[in-house]
């Protein structure tokens, strides 16, 4: 116990940047993107800007649950992959193809 | 101060892996290069002392999610889409400036915001004294955290039955008959005859 709690190495401000960039470049990939995959991977992108955040914040507050946190992210991520390669394995399937503005069948 | 040049050295690494991820041709290559931003990301979990996660962050994301995409796009066969465009023709530029701008919209509000630490009392320290950090995780995770990660259970049971649905043939549909072989270039009139 003695000795006084140290100061946090790296200012909390840093992560948020990092978090902000990291985010915006998965929210500029699925934006930008026609492959589903290549969405699907900047959706991954994006969760891991909000992990790094959520690190970040449970070291500045000094608690567990931004941790504990992140491990439902990572749960909620890979049900997210599993349903998405099943979704873009059925659409190849009937369509043949992952480019997703081919997929306009419901467009009015 | 030593942490301070890893974390920017990392960081940067991390967004050249997602810039590389985004602009790659090949999906593969994309892979790669995420599960390359996926080790920056675990080695800044390393650097604000969540172990736990860092590992998790290996195992679980640069490992499992990543061979279940390199699985499934070896199913696919995908190097038929590298000719394709690869970007929406409308819509890009005005993306990429909205993305850009968005950025630069966190950056002004975050450079404004001063923020003041709850103290919560649970540092590196009394956390090595306690018995590492993946000792107080996991009593945290399964005290405070327990009914959420239960439910987080029910939500993989989900998603994995609803895959196993999503992907299984129909039998009595027999499958549409298709007018070329998988990893063969589909003719544009073939391909607008199946959509």
């Amino acid at each position: 116990m003695g000795t006084t709690p140290a100061e946090m190495p790296i200012p909390v401000d840093w992560y948020l940047y990092l978090s902000a960039a990291l985010f915006m470049i998965g929210v500029a990939g699925v934006l930008i993107r026609r492959n589903l995959f290549i969405i699907l991977f900047s959706i991954e992108l994006m969760l891991n800007a909000v992990n790094i955040n959520l690190v970040g914040f449970a070291r500045y507050h000094e608690n567990m649950v931004g941790q504990n946190f992140v491990i439902f992210v990572m749960a909620i991520a890979a049900a997210e992959a599993a349903v998405g390669l099943a979704i873009a394995t059925a659409l190849f399937r009937n369509r043949r193809t992952l480019m997703v503005d081919l997929f306009d069948r419901m467009k009015g | 101060m030593t942490e301070k040049i890893l974390f920017v050295a990392f960081g940067y690494l991390a967004l050249a892996g997602g810039l590389g991820t985004i602009s790659r041709k090949n999906v593969v290559h994309a892979l790669l290069l995420l599960v390359f931003t996926f080790l920056n990301v675990a080695a800044i979990f390393f650097l604000t002392q969540a172990y736990f996660l860092a590992v998790v962050q290996i195992l679980v994301y640069a490992g499992a999610i990543m061979v279940l995409f390199v699985f499934v796009i070896m199913l696919l066969n995908l190097r038929t889409f590298e000719q394709e465009e690869q970007t929406h023709r409308r819509q890009r530029w005005a993306a990429a400036i909205l993305s850009v701008l968005v950025l630069a919209e966190f950056v002004v509000v975050l450079a404004g915001v001063t923020f003041t630490s709850a103290k919560n009392g649970i540092t590196p320290e009394i956390i090595s004294q306690a018995g590492g950090n993946a000792n107080v995780f996991g009593k945290a995770l399964f005290n405070q955290q327990l009914l959420p990660f239960e439910v987080a259970s029910v939500v993989l049971l989900v998603a994995m039955v609803g895959a196993i649905i999503l992907v299984k043939r129909e039998k009595s549909a027999g499958g549409a008959p298709r007018s070329w072989e998988p990893g063969e270039q589909p003719s544009p009139e073939a391909v607008e005859e199946e959509v």
